[in-house]
Formats: structure tokens, sequence, C-alpha cells
């Protein structure tokens, strides 16, 4: 009957997910491949902001990842604090430096091959600064950090030796071969007037570096946003017969945000979350058993900037008044729940230079604020009105809170009334550099460990003009200036209090906290070293 | 007549609605719980100033520890900045509402008369346009609206706006299948030939039968609208974060989930459920009642 | 008009339509306030960059250079390149697609079963509790946000049961490559290739002439026309696409859908990884989509179940499953496939926000992504393929519809 032919469909459909189910669950248990030991899953929410070429590269990711690929003349050791002797010999083996400080000779280590086999030589050092600055990309750190300023050329003395002539004595420059824009590059891969982008299914043509602890072996984008990366290890490391890498292959997932890393990070999906989960699930991480959290110095910081173009900032005492009015013991306790510390200077705190200039202005001084505001003629009647800005894509951990707080502080003084407007990162640069912003708030990691980053790029008037908010001192760019042609350090240091106590008076930027990395291990999780330099080194890691 | 004669008529006019809404049944009821769980909400939002025992807003920061369970200090516990959950709930409202009622009323005001003219005009206009909100029906909602809400930015008519393009179609095919089949029938042909102008049989016959269906399709309007905006508000969206938004609290709310924060989404979006609720339930209820399925 | 009458108009419609719709996005994009490639780029003061940008994009050829580049670029398949990196648009659409693809399938298989049977089941208890129960349901799990009721799932099976992953499509490194095999042994030179896919043409043909003739049915000319294109067909596109793989030296069939690569390449453990990945994202999206076919579904069946046949065919004394799934569902079912017609196509649209949720690699996270990023050639890229695959979507749905509904013939 034609009744029959119906059930017998819904039983034939039965019998098809049934067979499909078993099929499934025979499949899983039976045919697991071995897991193999040496493999460790880190889930990150970063991204590579664009590309993994030194020369144009210049977003904490993408640094992270450079320094797993290649190698500079010299690195700081881990658990470095940021001091002279924390600079070891990496591609280079010893170095020395002329009386006037303009003149740098390396001795570069021997038998260190590529991937090809080609052995690293003076040859491909210059090759690569020559590129970097050549290539002067607007958006990297050649530009940024001004390579271009501080080398005038450099020269191939011999084989293994390699002299960097510059054109003023910059203290900090063994400080800067140590960062990953001074990787040296495989001049195979990295021609010599090109960038090197993405390249799908080619994950060693998308980048150009060699000598590092580890291949890149997969890359996936998927659509513009990165799904999966996979690090094996480079037997051609120049550390390798150390021992290094600790862990043969390392595969980085990405998730969406702090939300889905926390659960995969929970759920025992990943053996590392490093960047970015929130301060609450910090705390949540902490009180479970079968993770570790391990907490690194800091010198991430945040601040807030203010456009001089036009009133109400053009005018230094409103600058000071908004500094006396900012709480930032609310903000450290509310927004992180303590993890971070206040920070009062532009300079954080451990590293040398650091002084708390911003302490006399308050934590908060709202009667300081008032009386500085009265005699323009702004009260309670008549507040200082302004719009504050700040970044929604989670370019920087919570900074829709950290904008309620400082709402809330600012205007807790009475006579301020501030307008949040957040935008999402791409356009928040753009009203950067369009000046659009009364006020905004940015962050900074740095580039290389001393003052001086954190100094020239803040407040000097040409290092500083990627920050377009207007401020030039003259005096200052004397003093910082001289700050960084200087090689003694109690020169140096003094120098950085002038320059700290005049930014007080200005106060074109003011510091808001300093910050600590993070990263929540499974327990059986070692060698994870969260020091000053804010790089995680991929190769010490590894699973018991 | 005098007063008292007027008065009895509006009276008559509310409790016999409301009474006729009884007589159906189930149906019935669906309409009267829908709008009363709306009715409450939309009091609950007005009222909000004097009934919140805090400030919602950054003035409201800090009056507890961030992030307290619920107890009896503040019942529906504290977010990640100190401020008090149920004030923060009965606060919060206000912006759905407004990007709901903004939305529908510039659907009503686009949507309605551009069906209307269209299906009665007919021909190469009205195939094009039937072109146009074919397409933007066929796109999936949310991302049309995203993509809109980019454009124009932030806030609340922007919002509405975004929805408001998304939604258009509905109406625009609702009304135009309605006037189609009206258009036909033997009642309109007796106006034309009595000589009856287009404008007259369009507002005088033709709409008044159009409504029922408009009206359904109104509460689901106000109802996507509400999931929308949250939607709108996940990604970056919404309106300011210092404004208290059931969105808002959403969004953060799930960024807080994974550390046993359960109180900052739960509450809020126990909320949103019910509103969008009560606007699903005023429009099944209307249906069955406007457009019976069964003969009962 | 006939059937075949119908589709043909049908498919041909399709043709203006989808030009229209390329049109209309080419204007509305170029309509836009302000300079698509100053708006994008950051630094306004290297104007050689700006330049360069242009000509990448070719942006900077008079408009109606530009159109008849984009219309014969997608002949071609060519959507434009990205303002973010220049990669091709379409090889970035077409990797996030088959994702997208994968969870709209899955999502409404699940989405059409639990309100196929739960609307049915309503209906045959109208008015009862059971009936009011599975309408609230249906209600509310369509006003859950989905993110919400995606992390609710996550956090259960997830982190406290450990049964199901957090997110993702598969285990790191276990994505299936599909099936692969090595053509090397083949016989090489194009002309053998060619006789190989004559003489397969020719079998095909054959037997299918074998087959009409067992079943009865007379060879008129019509049908020894269709078998001889059959034969021409089959041999064009083997020589064309065989020698497109033994000119690579392999075989490689993979669709991007992990269920059914793994099982190409046999893998079944990279098939159960998949489907365990598969099933909260699914499952979330299939919840929350449920709602519409079970108010769909109860109310045609409603309708239908007062009609005089069934009546009939109970007074027959006919099994009450047979009536309802056999006879009643059958006639109801055709609103229902024009819904799950519109459904699917939104839903390869990409389902941003689960795919947030459930770190999903889809359509949905790559748009909004193109969206934040002001990268308006791939979001004008994705919406254009996205108005093809709808306009191919509906084409089915309707085709189908049409073969299932006698009365659109007459």
């Amino acid at each position: 009957m034609r009744g029959t032919r119906a059930i017998s469909k819904i039983a034939i459909v039965g019998i098809v997910i049934v067979i499909i189910v078993v099929a499934a669950v025979v499949g899983y248990f039976l045919m697991q491949p071995a897991k193999k030991e040496s493999v460790l899953i880190m889930g990150t929410t970063d991204t590579v902001e664009s590309c993994l070429d030194p020369a144009r590269a210049y977003d904490y990711f993408g640094w992270e990842i450079i320094q797993a690929l290649g190698s500079g003349l010299v690195e700081y050791r881990p658990g470095a604090t940021g001091a002279a002797e924390d600079i070891v010999p990496a591609l280079a083996t010893s170095w020395s430096v002329s009386q006037d400080g303009l003149v740098w000779t390396f001795n570069l280590r021997q038998g260190v091959k590529f991937d090809d086999g080609t052995e690293f030589n003076a040859t491909h050092v210059k090759y690569t600064f020559d590129r970097g600055i050549g290539i002067a990309d607007p958006e990297g750190p050649f530009v940024g950090i001004g390579y271009g300023d501080i080398i005038e050329n450099v020269t191939v003395v011999s084989k293994y030796v390699v002299k960097f002539y510059l054109k003023i004595p910059f203290s900090a420059f063994l400080s800067l071969l140590a960062c990953q824009a001074s990787y040296i590059v495989d001049p195979k891969y990295a021609p010599l007037n090109q960038v090197v982008e993405y390249k799908a299914g080619d994950a060693r043509g998308s980048h150009p570096m060699g000598l590092g602890p580890y291949k890149l072996t997969k890359w996936t984008r998927t659509a513009g946003r990165d799904e999966e990366m996979v690090l094996e290890a480079n037997p051609n490391y120049w550390n390798a017969t150390g021992g290094y890498p600790k862990t043969q292959k390392i595969i980085i997932k990405f998730y969406a945000d702090s939300a889905s890393l926390a659960l995969a990070i929970d759920a025992g999906e990943i053996d590392i979350a490093f960047r970015q989960l929130s301060a609450a699930d910090i705390n949540n991480l902490k009180t479970k058993t079968h993770l570790k959290v391990w907490q690194g110095t800091g010198a991430f910081i945040q601040y807030l900037v203010l456009q001089e173009k036009r009133p109400p900032f053009n005018n230094p005492i409103i600058r000071q008044a908004v500094a006396a009015a900012i709480n930032r013991t609310a903000i450290v306790n509310t927004v992180f729940l303590g993890q971070v510390q206040k920070l009062y200077s532009i300079i954080p705190v451990g590293m040398f230079g650091h002084t708390d200039v911003f302490l006399t202005l308050g934590d908060p001084n709202y009667t300081l604020t008032r009386q500085l505001l009265a005699p323009l003629g702004y009260n309670e009647t008549n507040k200082l009105t302004f719009k504050l800005w700040y970044e929604t894509s989670g370019h920087y951990p919570q900074s829709p809170q950290l904008a309620q707080m400082l709402k809330a502080s600012l205007e807790a003084s009475g006579v301020i009334s501030v307008e949040l407007e957040g935008v999402e990162w791409t356009q928040y640069r753009q009203e950067r550099i369009r000046e659009t912003m009364d006020a905004y708030i940015l962050g900074w990691y740095p580039d290389y460990i001393d003052p001086d980053d954190y100094i020239y790029p803040f407040l000097h008037s040409s290092g500083g003009s990627w920050l377009h908010h207007n401020y030039a001192n003259p005096k200052m760019d004397q003093l910082i200036e001289w700050a960084r042609g200087n090689t003694t350090a109690s020169v140096r240091e003094q120098l950085y209090e002038q320059i700290q106590e005049l930014m007080a008076e200005d106060c074109p930027i003011i510091p808001i906290y300093q910050g600590s990395a993070w990263a929540v291990t499974k327990s059986n999780v070692k060698g994870v070293y969260l020091d000053i330099t804010q790089s995680w080194r991929h190769w010490l890691v590894y699973k018991e | 007549m005098s007063k008292p004669a007027v008065k009895r008529n509006m009276l008559s006019r509310i409790i016999p609605a409301i009474g006729s809404l009884k007589e159906r049944g189930l149906s019935g009821w669906l309409v009267i719980l829908g709008a009363a769980i709306v009715t409450s909400i939309i009091l609950m939002t007005l009222l909000a100033p004097w009934i919140s025992p805090f400030d919602p807003t950054t003035k409201g920061i800090n009056v507890g520890a961030p992030l307290t369970p619920p107890n009896s200090k503040f019942p529906f516990g504290t977010n990640d900045l100190g401020q008090d959950m149920l004030s923060r709930v009965i606060s919060g409202g206000g912006i759905m509402l407004q990007v709901a009622f903004l939305s529908v009323a510039i659907c009503l005001a686009i949507g309605v008369p551009l069906g209307l003219f269209s299906s009665y005009i007919d021909g190469m206009f009205d195939r094009s346009i039937c072109l146009i909100m074919d397409s933007i029906y066929a796109f999936p909602g949310l991302i049309l609206a995203i993509a809109i809400a980019a454009m124009l930015g932030r806030g609340v008519v922007n919002m509405a706006l975004s929805i408001a393009v998304v939604y258009v179609p509905s109406y625009f095919r609702v009304v135009r299948s309605q006037v189609l089949s009206i258009k036909e029938m033997p009642y309109v042909e007796a106006a034309r030939s009595i000589g009856a102008k287009s404008r007259t049989i369009l507002f005088k016959y033709i709409l008044p039968n159009v409504v029922p269906s408009i009206v359904v399709v109104a509460t689901v309007n106000f109802a996507d609208a509400i999931l929308t905006a949250a939607g709108l508000t996940f990604v970056g969206l919404g309106v300011e974060v210092d404004v208290p938004d059931w969105g808002w609290d959403l969004t953060n709310g799930r960024r807080l989930l994974p550390s046993g924060a359960w109180w900052v989404i739960t509450f809020p979006g126990i909320f949103i459920i019910l509103l969008a609720l009560g606007f699903t339930l005023m429009g099944e209820g209307l249906s069955e009642i406007l457009n019976p399925k069964v003969g009962e | 008009m006939t059937l075949r009458v119908y589709i043909i108009s049908r498919i041909l419609l399709t043709i203006p339509m989808i030009l229209i719709l390329l049109t209309m996005v080419f204007v509305i994009i170029r309509v836009l306030p302000g300079d698509p490639v100053l708006l994008h780029f950051e630094k306004t003061e290297h104007p050689e960059a700006i330049e360069e940008m242009r000509q990448k994009l070719g942006l900077d050829k008079p408009i109606w250079a530009q159109y008849f580049d984009y219309l014969f670029g997608l002949l071609r398949g060519d959507l434009g390149k990205s303002m973010h990196d220049f990669s091709p648009i379409a090889e970035q659409i077409f990797s996030a697609f088959p994702a997208t693809l994968e969870l709209a399938i899955y999502s409404t298989i699940i989405a059409v079963s639990i309100g196929i049977f739960l609307g049915v089941e309503a209906s045959k208890s109208y008015n009862k509790p059971k009936d009011h129960t599975i309408r609230i349901f249906g209600i509310v799990t369509y006003a859950i946000p989905i993110f919400f009721l995606g992390m609710l799932l996550q956090i259960i099976f997830a982190v406290n049961l450990r049964w199901l992953p957090v997110g993702g499509r598969t285990y790191p490194t276990m994505e299936p490559k599909g099936l692969k095999m090595s053509l090397s042994q083949l016989p090489e030179g194009f002309t053998i290739h060619l006789l190989l896919s004559c003489m397969a043409g020719l079998m095909i043909s054959i037997l299918c002439f074998a087959a009409l003739k067992l079943k009865g049915k007379k060879i008129t000319r019509k049908i020894l026309g269709i078998l001889i294109s059959i034969f021409f067909i089959i041999w064009i596109l083997w020589a064309w696409v065989g020698w497109y793989f033994i000119s690579k030296g392999e075989l490689h069939i993979a669709t991007g859908l992990y269920t059914i690569d793994s099982l190409l390449e046999g893998n079944l453990y990279k098939f159960a990884e998949a489907i365990r990945y598969l099933i909260l994202p699914s499952l979330t999206l299939g919840l929350v989509l449920s709602g519409v076919f079970i108010r769909l579904t109860r109310s045609n069946m409603l309708e239908t179940i007062r009609l005089d046949f069934v009546t009939a065919a109970k007074a027959r004394g006919l099994k009450e499953t047979t009536v309802i799934y056999g006879y009643a569902l059958k006639n109801a079912f055709l609103p229902i496939l024009t819904m799950m017609g519109l459904q699917f196509a939104a839903l390869l649209g990409g389902a941003i926000l689960t795919e947030t949720t459930f770190s999903w690699p889809g359509l949905g996270r790559y748009i909004v992504d193109r969206i934040n990023f002001r990268d308006y050639t791939a979001i004008q890229g994705a919406i254009v393929f996205f108005g093809i695959l709808v306009s191919i979507v509906s084409l089915v749905t309707d085709l189908l519809y049409a073969y299932l509904d006698p009365r659109i013939r007459l």
C-alpha cells in the first residue's frame, strides 16, 4: 500500500542517520592519529596587522612572529630589565664602539646558514639596513623610529665584520639593533625595493626572515583575517646546539575576542592564551587549578593626548587642569581590577629615567583643577566641555571602560563636561591624522628598551609628528637631542629629569597607567618569560 | 448632544475592543498579554529617573564594588565598572524602544505609500521598484543594517534608519500583494465606473483593507528592530557607551560571562527577550484575529 | 505555460536581473560620499602612494571604462582587488565561502527538521497545552540574542562538560584535504586523452540508449538528438576537466566542506572532528531559526488538515502518521520550501553573530571586517558575489516549486 511506502521512507532516513553517527563515533575513537608530544597550541586575539616584513611591520603581533622567524645582531636575554648587561650576542659575537660614539663595529657569528645553505655574512647585514632605509615605508618602523636619521651608512669591512657609521652618537643604538625592525633578512626572499606580503598557500614566501628558531610552515588568512599559523623548528638556527627551540612545533590559533579566548583556555583547547584577556578573566583563571597565570613586567603604557591646534587645549593651563582631574586609582582598581599600575611619568616604572612628575599635579586634585579653570571663566554653570575619543576595536584592552572612567573622573571635578566618542580603529587613525579629535587615548609598546623610545616619539616636534597633536617646544627638542646623543648615564638621567619637568608644565600628553603582559597557560607549560621587552619568546616555551 | 453621550461613545469604543479581544479566545489573550508586557516596559523606562535606586550613567560608577553578584543592596548585582545593574536595566530600554518606534515610523512613512502607489500605478515603475525591493529583501538583514549604520555613524537615528531600510521591502510586499488582490474586486470596479478619483479609491477603499496586514508586519518589525539593534551594538555600531542601553550591557556582559559574572548579561538579556516577546505575541494574536486561518 | 517554457523563461529572466543588480551595486558604491581611496588611506602626506593605490585598483580610469572592466572581470571570475592588501577579492571570498556554506547547510537542516516536526505536533493538538508550549518555544528561541544562546551552550558543553569544542572548524592541522590522486601513471599525450574521453562519452550514451530500449520506450528523433548531445557534452567536459587535472599531475577534488572532504579523503577521524566542531554553531543557529519554520508549518498544516482529502484518508483507516506525513505535509510543503530557499540564501550571506561567537571563518565575519576597514572594493565584490548566489538559489527554489506544484504549469 502507498501508506507503507511513506513509513519506510522515514525508516530509510533514520537508518542513514544511524549509520553516519556510528561511522563518526567509530572513526573518532579508532582512527585517532597518535598525538605528537612536542606540539604547543597558542591562542591569541591578535592578528598580523600588515605583513611580516620588518621593513614595514610595526604592530605588536607582527613583531612577535618576526622574532620567532628571524634573528638580529644582538638580543635581550630572557628576564631582561633594560640594563646594558642584558644585551647579549645573537648573530654578532662581539662589538665595539668608537670614542665619539659614531662608529660601531660588529664581529659576526660564523657558520650560520640560511635555509638554502648560504652562509650568513656581513653583506646580509648591509642589505637588510640599506633595504629598510631605502624602502622608507611610511607606515613602517624605519621611518617611525627614524633609522635614516641615525644611521649614515653600513659598511662591509670583511666577510664577518661590519661597521655602522652613525649620524649622531645615538646612545640606544645597541638596543635598537635588538628590536625586530633590525632583524636580518634573507635577500633571496626579500626584494630590495619591495615589501614582502602574505602569499596564500606559500608560507615561506610570505616573509623574508630565515635565521630564527622557527620556520613558518603554514599561514592561513581566511578572507583577510588570520586563521592559523604553524611554526616548526629550524634546524639551521644558530642556537640549535643550545637545545633551542624547546618545542618542535607551535600552532597559533586566532580568536575573535577575549571571551572566546577565555573559554578556549578554560576548556583546555589551547595550551597558552596570550593577548588579550580582560581583567575579570585573569582573576577568574587565577582560581583554576589546571591553569597557571603568568604576569610580566609592564612596559605598555596608555596616555591621553590633547590637541593643541585650537581651543580649549591650546592653553597649557587648561591642559594642566585636565591632568589634575584624573583619578588613576579608580582607573587602576575598577577598570583593571588592580592588575596595572598608576603612571605619573611618560617613562615606565622600572626603566631608568622614570620620575613621577605628574604626581605634582595631583591624583586627583580637584581643587587645583577648579583653581586653574576659574580665572578662565570655567565653573559649575559654565563647564569646560570637550570630546574624548577612544577606539572600539579591541586594539587596546578595555578602551570603552577606560573612557567611561576618565569621563567620570573628569566630571567629578564639577567644572568639566566630557562627551565620549568611540570609533573603530581604522577610522580612529584617520581622525588622528586629520586632527579632528580634541582629546584621545592611545597606547605604546616599546620598540627598543631605552627612555629615548618613550621621549623622542612623543615630545620631539618631528619625532612626535605621528601623534598629530601639534606640540612643539624648541627647548624640549634641544634637551631630547642632547639626551639621545649623550652616552654618559648620569648626564642622560639629569636631562630626562629636566625633560619631564618641562613636560609636566606643558602637559601635551598625560600618562595614565602602565600595564603588564599576561599569559595564561596549562599548568604543565614552562619557560614563559614576560620581561620588559614585551616579547614572547616562542623558543623558550615547552610542555612537561 | 450633551457631553455625557460623547464620553460614553469613547468608552464604548475602547472597552468593546478589549471585550471583543477576549471573545476571540487565545489570540485575544495573546494580544492583551503582549500589549501588557510592552506597556509595562515602556512605563518602566519612562519612570526610570524616579524609580532607579542608583544613577545608571557614568555618575553611578563605583556605587558598589565591581562585579558583585546579586545581593540585597544590588538585586541585579553590579557590572565591571561598579554600576548597579538594576538601575541600568530600568533605564536601559529607552534606546531600543526609540530605535524600534522610529524605524517603524520611517517604514510606515515610506514603505506603505510606496507600496500603495507602485502597485496601483503598475507598469515599468512598479516593476523596477519591485526589483529594488526584492534585492534588498533577499540580502541578509543584519549585514545590510551593519553596512548602512557603518556609513551613517552611531546613534539612535542612524540605527533606526538602517533597520528601516532593511524592513521597508517587507511592508512594500505585503501592501502590494493586498492592493493587487483588492484592486480587482467588484466594489473597486464599481467605484471606478462611477468615476471616483484614483486617490479616493486608494485611500477610501484600499487602504483600510490593507491596514490589518500592515499592523501585523509592524509588530514583527518592532521585534526584529530590537534584535537588530542588539546586533548592531554587538559589532560596535550602537549608541555611545555612557548611555545606559540593554544592547551594550549584553555585549559587555558577554565579555564578562566566561569569568563567571552571569548577572551582567542575564538580566538585560531577559528584558530584551521580554520586549521582543511582547511585540511578537501581539503580532501572533493580531495575525490570527485579522487573518483567521482556521474557520472556528 | 508548460513546465519547460516556465523553466527556460525563468532562467533567462535571471540574467537581466543579475545585470541590474550589478549595475545598482556599481552605482551605489560610486555614489557614496567621499573618495574611497582617500577615505581609506591613512597618510595624506604621500600623494604618490595614493596615486599608486588608485592605479593598482584601476580607479583612475574614467567611469565607463571602470564599468566595463567590472562587468568583463566578473565574467572571468575576477571580483577586483581588496584595498587592504591588494589581494584578489574572489580568492578571499572563495576561501571564506565553504565555511559559510557548510554552516548554512547544517543549520538549515536542523532548523527545518525541528521546525517541521514541532510544527506538525502543534497542529495536531490545536489549542491544547502542547500547541501553546510549542508556539511559545518557537517565539522565545527566535527572540534570544544569538550570541547569548551560543555562549551559554559553549559554557555548558565546552567548558563545563568538555564534550564539544569552543570554536573553530576543526582541530588544528586536521583540515581534510579532499580526494587526492596522483595521475602520473596515466598515459601522457593529449590525443590519447581525447580518444579516452570520446570512448567514455560513447559508452555512457550507449548505456542510456540500452536502458531506454529495455524500458520499452520508443526511440524518437528527439530522444536520439538528446543522446547525441549527451555524448558530445560528456566528451568535451571529460576532456576539458580531465586535461586540467592531468596537466597538474594530480587529481584534487576538494569542496571546502569539511564533512564532505574528510569522507573524500577517507579519514573518518577527520569526519568525526568536523562534525564535533559543527554541532554547537549549527545547533545554535538552527534553534533560533526553527521558530520561523514551526510557525509556518503549523499554520499551513492547520489549513491542510481541514481539507477534504485528509478527512477521506483518515476515513479510509490509514494510520495517523501516514496521513500527516504522507499526505498533509506533502501538500503543505510548498510554502515551507520557499521559506527554506529564502533562509538558506540569507544564511549564505554569513551569520555574523554566530561566526563571531564560534570563531567560524565565514563570509559574515569577512564582510563585517571589510566594512570596518572601509575596504569598499571588497564590500562591492562581496555584495556582487552574494547577489549572484541569491539569484541562483531563488532560481533553483522557483524551479523546484514549479516542478512540485502542477498549478504553476497551467
